[in-house]
């Protein structure tokens, strides 16, 4: 996956975990959390999401690197370079 | 290998959200459910061309769509339910109703802060700080058990404000008898006072098509009439189970929804079942009523919480029925719901379930109509005399509950002693439901939701 499909397939799993997600004026450097007012067990369902999807296990002290939408696309690039 | 990556004991709501969010994420799930139909305490049956809804009298936890924090709509996320095809009712409005007082609520808690304002003018101040600390206050850490009459008392100081506070939080969710958690108050005080009651559009059966549909669509397989005899462990595992059929079923894990002591009874765990059995049961009374014979200025309300005597006694009474203080409900008013006629009415009073459990059947039927008497003239002084003309009327007892749902001596609200972090002496087996504490429709949905992200995703 390239650096914007990967960043595409995010955005599309946090619309598919909440529905009233609003993606305009979204900064790609600060955290998704308060941006989109979501919380850790919506978190969760993003890790949960790759797993299903990628059969990615994503140990949980490494659910930091998930938190802005770059640093997303920085961790899963190599682990999503062959899907 | 297992044949299920989880089995879950019980198809009520905590156990079907539980399944939800197992079978989601793609985990080989099963439910068993003793009964032909879900939704444990909050099911439902036919008589006389009637639904009749077994235990839901209001959902608590009220949240306009959009409110992303609230638990309602956190429940819908992690379910993937759509809160937007999810069409609420709120109440009309609801009393608190003691000798020579009464307060008035609604989903606004500006309603009941001007009730408390003219009714007790020396509190309301006390009260609005009061609200704001409880807003605040993390009900979830697991800390020792604190007195909310010792906090009620310091913050307000005015014990019949106190107790009018307190009758509707406990008689919605109190498993204790006299005196409640903090927590606990604090999750009630919520759910009912900051948030407050809607009903969704339908039924309960309709709520639990939807869940069971969710759960269904994400693969997620469930036995109905499946009672299960026993959970087969060893020192530190738990294998599967064993129905009552004698089939045997293994899993990786188990999430048992049938309170501690019925756990522990399957599992052979060795804990005192006199301590985690809950003494606070009821009798409810379902009448079908000509809307004529009602008082209109009562009766176009949701929810009344009477007491008749100066302070509250929330205990088990020492007959088989107190019916001093209880509930009336009618759940057909919500707003934007047409009034029916008959109206149903509920009336809930507590019980003591020893006296209904001595009875031979056919004294246990006199008893019913007996205390559906004591309790009809009761009710009359708030609601005027309604029993004349009944269209239609049932009762269940501490015994129905018992039979119907897994809740020993009929405990609605389960242990007194709950297990928030839902771990049992086995690694693979974890608690969800009542017992874990939390307490309502949404809340026990989200006491399932919580034990699989916490132990059964990772």
């Amino acid at each position: 996956m390239t650096r914007d499909e990967i960043k595409d397939m995010i955005l599309e799993i946090i619309e598919d975990i909440d529905e009233d997600a609003e993606f305009d004026g979204l900064d790609a450097d600060k955290p998704l959390r308060d941006q989109l007012d979501l919380d850790s067990m919506d978190f969760l369902d993003i890790v949960m999401e790759l797993r299903k999807r990628y059969k990615l296990q994503i140990p949980e002290e490494e659910y930091p690197e998930l938190a802005t939408l770059a640093s997303c696309v920085n961790y899963l690039e190599p682990k999503l370079k062959e899907v | 290998m297992a044949d299920y990556q989880l089995i879950i004991i019980g198809g009520g709501l905590s156990g079907l959200a539980a399944g939800i969010r197992s079978a989601r994420f793609g985990q080989k799930t099963l439910i068993v459910e003793q009964h032909h139909l879900p939704g444990g305490l909050n099911s439902y049956y036919f008589r006389q061309g009637y639904l009749l809804e077994t235990g839901l009298h209001a959902m608590t936890n009220f949240a306009p769509r959009g409110e992303k924090h609230a638990p309602l709509n956190r429940l819908f996320r992690q379910l993937k339910l759509s809160r937007k095809k999810f069409i609420t009712h709120e109440q009309l409005g609801s009393e608190v109703i003691f000798p020579g007082a009464v307060l008035k609520f609604s989903n606004d808690l500006n309603l009941l802060s001007e009730e408390v304002a003219r009714t007790f003018p020396a509190a309301i101040d006390r009260f609005q700080a009061m609200a704001k600390e409880i807003a605040a206050y993390d009900p979830f850490a697991e800390v020792p058990w604190q007195s909310a009459r010792k906090f009620l008392s310091s913050r307000l100081a005015d014990p019949l404000l106190e107790d009018m506070l307190l009758l509707p939080l406990m008689v919605y969710g109190n498993a204790e008898e006299h005196d409640m958690d903090l927590g606990q108050f604090a999750i009630m005080f919520r759910a009912l006072f900051l948030e407050g009651f809607f009903r969704p559009e339908g039924t309960i059966k309709d709520l639990l098509d939807m869940l069971l549909g969710q759960y269904e669509k994400f693969g997620g397989e469930i036995r109905f009439r499946a009672p299960v005899k026993k959970i087969i462990c060893d020192n530190e595992r738990v294998q599967g189970i064993q129905l009552q059929s004698g089939e045997e079923i293994t899993a990786d894990a188990v999430l048992s929804t049938v309170g501690i002591p019925g756990t522990a009874y399957l599992s052979g765990w060795p804990l005192d079942f006199k301590n985690y059995t809950g003494r606070m049961s009821f009798m409810e009374t379902i009448s079908m009523v000509p809307a004529a014979n009602l008082q209109q200025e009562r009766t176009r309300r949701t929810i009344l919480f009477y007491n008749l005597k100066e302070k509250l006694t929330y205990k088990r009474p020492d007959t088989p029925i107190d019916p001093s203080w209880g509930v009336i409900c009618f759940p057909d008013n919500f707003q934007g719901l047409e009034q029916k006629d008959p109206v149903q009415a509920r009336v809930t009073n507590a019980a003591n379930y020893d006296l209904w459990q001595q009875q031979d059947p056919a004294r246990y039927k006199r008893l019913k109509e007996e205390c559906g008497q004591l309790s009809a003239a009761a009710v009359g002084k708030i609601i005027g005399n309604y029993r004349q003309d009944v269209v239609y009327q049932d009762s269940f007892t501490p015994m129905t509950i018992e039979r119907f749902t897994a809740k020993p001596e009929g405990a609605v609200y389960g242990s007194p002693i709950k297990i928030k972090s839902g771990k049992t002496p086995w690694q693979n087996l974890f608690i969800a439901g009542t017992d874990q504490g939390y307490l309502g429709i949404v809340g026990s949905m989200l006491s399932g939701v919580t034990i699989v992200n916490q132990h059964l995703l990772k």
